[in-house]
């Protein structure tokens, strides 16, 4: 254990994370390596990494587990169904307050990889605003340097307040690093003298869709001219790459939307309070070649609703519960994403636990104070769908399909807080 | 049972690439989008067929001779082509259709730390087989549509090894005139090697567009490529070429895998050149007679093309060309939608018989109306 805290420490320093981020990410690791030393890989090794994200120190925790442990890696292992008992206290659930992001991933030989993330602190966008962008004569799209990056960002800031807007783009140098490490793109227009007319900034959301934020546009004359350009050298960058489709959720102009379909929407519930509504725009970047799909019967009727207003080719099959033996522990991957108090679930492993399951994350989720909790169902795995019914009877509903969004179409459950 | 631990045994730069989806069989997607018909649009394919001769050849083909393997170097054919062009056998090597070419040249010429130059917008599979061979594909803007010449030559450094033009280029349809091929050779001066793709080669009807076989006995590092699955209509038998200076095609032979070319393949190839009944002649009918009528329903709809040389064109829509080919689909047309060639909002159309074009123009209505 000190060899594992002190690693993390040391590195994280090293990484650039200040001395509070630091120990904190200490004492998240200590929290973690305990709980899987005891609960989880008693007697095996567990490797430890420590990754410099520029903008973040993430941890990861590589280790086999074994069927009979594997249900203690759900994040609400020991939370109890029944309301009225206490919640003990957990290692991942302990870890998961101290950090910034919390992942567990099924990886390759029966491996499973737990990561978590804590953010550099950075300044804020300066006070002194830019001056208006004066832009002349024809544009070109670019990728731009770090000045330019900082000069984007603060004038994307500078523009209308979105409160569907990220919040790193109030960080200029954070950008600037995210770019730097390769956790994402931008591609700005300018002018001959170099002044930015606009820009995009572009990341992978999964390993097939991206996430496309703006074209955000600086001289609303141009409008029209710019977001086209911006968003034909984005799609270009990304055509031959793992990209299978774009998402867009903030920043894009009505005169580009034309190109994207909408997928649907999904109402947040912000650190205040209010909530909003978030629109899903998406353009698939590839031929659709027609996919088998999944369905537990009691959403046969949307799923061919959404794919024929979406054209998609699908074929539909339905699965039935006939008694078939199961393992008896569920495991759901978790996504813990304390900025925008949001927690995204993902069935890794079909259990008879199901049900139980399911209330032990939603009731261990609104304990910790997550306002925004979403279940993902890959529906080119058929088990998947044996969640359909479990998830609408604790109160989620079917919010949003993501073409390609996973192994095949991702199918987006939102819990709904209104709840009796 | 011991799984292989692919993240150690498989490179990068294989790991990181995105396998190229193929459509489904016609069935399959005719099912799956519902369509009780579907016109093929998308590759470019000659709805003639095959000329005649090399139909015949495919109807004859006797059953037992599948036992038999077929010329491990397509003997018959390569003396064929040699004879036409003036050139030797050996400088003639007959792939798996010309995407196998590709791989044969890349392979010969390119090592770890080795780039090749090709254009952004053109054929992929020469940027395709760089990448998941570890080799760095820089792609050159088309400026006008067109390949950049002075941009490619200005992208040259110590460690490129192959330039590839696609010419005319698929999907744009432009080409470099034979001034502006032999001036870029000119430049080049053997330092690297210059491949010219010309498998739309017969389409091609304008006067200074450039025979680039008749050039490599001035330029040694030429490398040109043909194909039979465009004009010559057996694209489903998979067959293609290159051809280049002796001692440069000795060099890429060391790379290639023998018996890749199917019998059937060589002898319809054969016959396809052999014939004598106008099939380039009818075939470029058929293109001249779909591209009037296609610039001209386009240009009623104010739908932008692009067009130029080969048997298609490119139309620019308003909107999503992937959404376009979803809603084409139902309809039963299959066209291939531009982004995969960095072209977004764009479709490329074969141009074919008229009742295809004439199937297309209505659905394309249908669904922007």
């Amino acid at each position: 254990m000190p060899v594992a805290t002190h690693c993390v420490e040391t590195a994280a320093k090293a990484f650039g994370l200040g001395r509070d981020e630091s120990l904190k990410l200490s004492l998240a690791t200590e929290e973690i390596f305990s709980y899987l030393s005891s609960n989880v890989c008693r007697g095996e090794s567990v490797d430890i990494r420590c990754v410099n994200g520029l903008s973040y120190v993430r941890v990861e925790f590589r280790f086999s587990v074994s069927a009979l442990d594997m249900g203690a890696l759900n994040i609400a292992a020991s939370v109890t169904c029944d309301n009225d008992d206490d919640m003990p206290e957990m290692g991942l659930a302990i870890a998961s307050r101290t950090i910034d992001r919390l992942n567990i991933m099924a990886e390759r030989q029966n491996r499973v990889c737990l990561a978590i993330e804590k953010d550099k602190d950075y300044p804020s966008v300066p006070e002194t605003p830019l001056p208006p962008a004066v832009v002349k004569g024809l544009l070109t799209a670019e990728t731009p340097d770090t000045e330019g990056v900082k000069i984007y960002v603060t004038r994307v800031n500078q523009g209308p307040p979105d409160p569907l807007r990220p919040p790193f783009f109030q960080y200029p140098g954070k950008v600037a690093d995210m770019v730097a490490a390769g956790d994402c793109q931008i591609v700005t227009a300018v002018d001959a003298r170099g002044e930015c007319a606009g820009g995009v900034l572009f990341r992978f959301r999964t390993a097939r869709i991206v996430e496309v934020f703006g074209p955000h546009v600086f001289c609303p004359a141009r409008e029209g001219e710019i977001a086209d350009m911006l968003l034909t050298a984005c799609i270009a960058r990304i055509a031959r790459t793992k990209a299978i489709g774009i998402v867009n959720l903030t920043g894009m102009p009505l005169s580009v939307r034309g190109q994207y379909e909408l997928l649907g929407s999904l109402k947040y519930s912000g650190d205040d309070g209010k909530s909003f509504v978030r629109s899903w725009y998406y353009r698939l970047l590839h031929e659709d070649p027609g996919y088998l799909v999944f369905t537990d019967a009691i959403l046969k009727e949307y799923l061919e609703g959404e794919f024929k207003r979406l054209f998609l080719a699908r074929e539909i099959r339905d699965v039935h519960d006939q008694g078939e033996i199961k393992e008896v522990a569920s495991i759901f991957s978790t996504e813990m994403l304390r900025e925008g108090s949001t927690a995204v679930l993902s069935p890794l492993w079909p259990g008879a636990d199901l049900d139980d399951n399911v209330k032990r994350h939603l009731r261990f989720l609104k304990d910790e104070a997550i306002n925004n909790i979403f279940f993902n169902l890959d529906l080119g795995i058929y088990w998947h769908a044996s969640l359909m019914r479990v998830l609408i009877d604790n109160n989620c509903r079917p919010a949003l399909i993501i073409p390609f969004g996973a192994q095949a179409d991702m199918l987006i459950f939102q819990y709904d807080r209104t709840e009796p | 049972m011991t799984e292989p631990n692919l993240d150690l045994l498989v490179p990068a730069y294989v790991r990181e690439f995105e396998p190229y989806i193929p459509s489904k069989p016609d069935p399959e997607l005719q099912r799956l989008y519902g369509c009780d018909r579907l016109y093929r649009l998308n590759n470019n394919e000659n709805p003639l067929g095959p000329p005649p001769g090399a139909q015949e050849v495919i109807r004859g083909f006797h059953p037992p001779r599948g036992a038999v393997y077929p010329s491990g170097d397509s003997y018959y054919l390569r003396r064929e082509i040699a004879v036409r062009h003036g050139i030797d056998p050996d400088q003639i090597v007959v792939g798996n259709g010309a995407n196998e070419v590709i791989a044969f040249v890349i392979k010969a010429f390119c090592g770890p730390g080795d780039n090749i130059i090709t254009a952004d917008k053109t054929f992929a599979v020469y940027e395709w087989v760089a990448v998941f061979s570890g080799i760095e594909a820089r792609v050159v803007p088309l400026k006008e549509e067109r390949f950049d010449d002075r941009e490619m030559l200005q992208r040259i450094d110590n460690a490129t090894k192959v330039i590839f033009l696609c010419n005319p280029n698929n999907p744009t349809g432009t080409y470099w005139s034979r001034d502006t091929l032999k001036a870029v050779l000119d430049e080049v001066g053997g330092r690297q090697i210059v491949v010219v793709d010309e498998a739309y080669f017969e389409y091609v009807e304008a006067d200074d567009y450039p025979d680039g076989i008749s050039l490599i006995k001035d330029y040694p590092n030429l490398v040109v490529f043909r194909t039979f699955s465009k004009m010559y209509g057996i694209a489903g038998l998979r067959i293609g070429y290159l051809a280049g200076d002796i001692k440069v095609v000795d060099m890429i032979r060391r790379t290639c895998v023998v018996y890749s070319v199917n019998g059937l393949a060589q002898e319809a190839a054969l016959a396809c050149l052999r014939d004598e009944t106008g099939h380039i002649r009818r075939t470029r009918e058929l293109v001249r007679e779909g591209k009037a009528f296609l610039c001209a329903e386009m240009s009623a709809m104010g739908l932008p093309v692009i067009v130029g040389e080969g048997n298609y064109l490119i139309v620019k829509l308003k909107g999503s060309d992937t959404l376009a080919y979803r809603k084409l689909m139902h309809e039963g047309i299959m066209i291939r939608p531009m982004t995969g060639f960095r072209y977004p909002n764009h479709i490329r159309v074969t141009l074919a018989k008229m009742d295809a074009m004439e199937a297309f123009v209505a659905a394309l209505k249908k669904i922007l109306a």
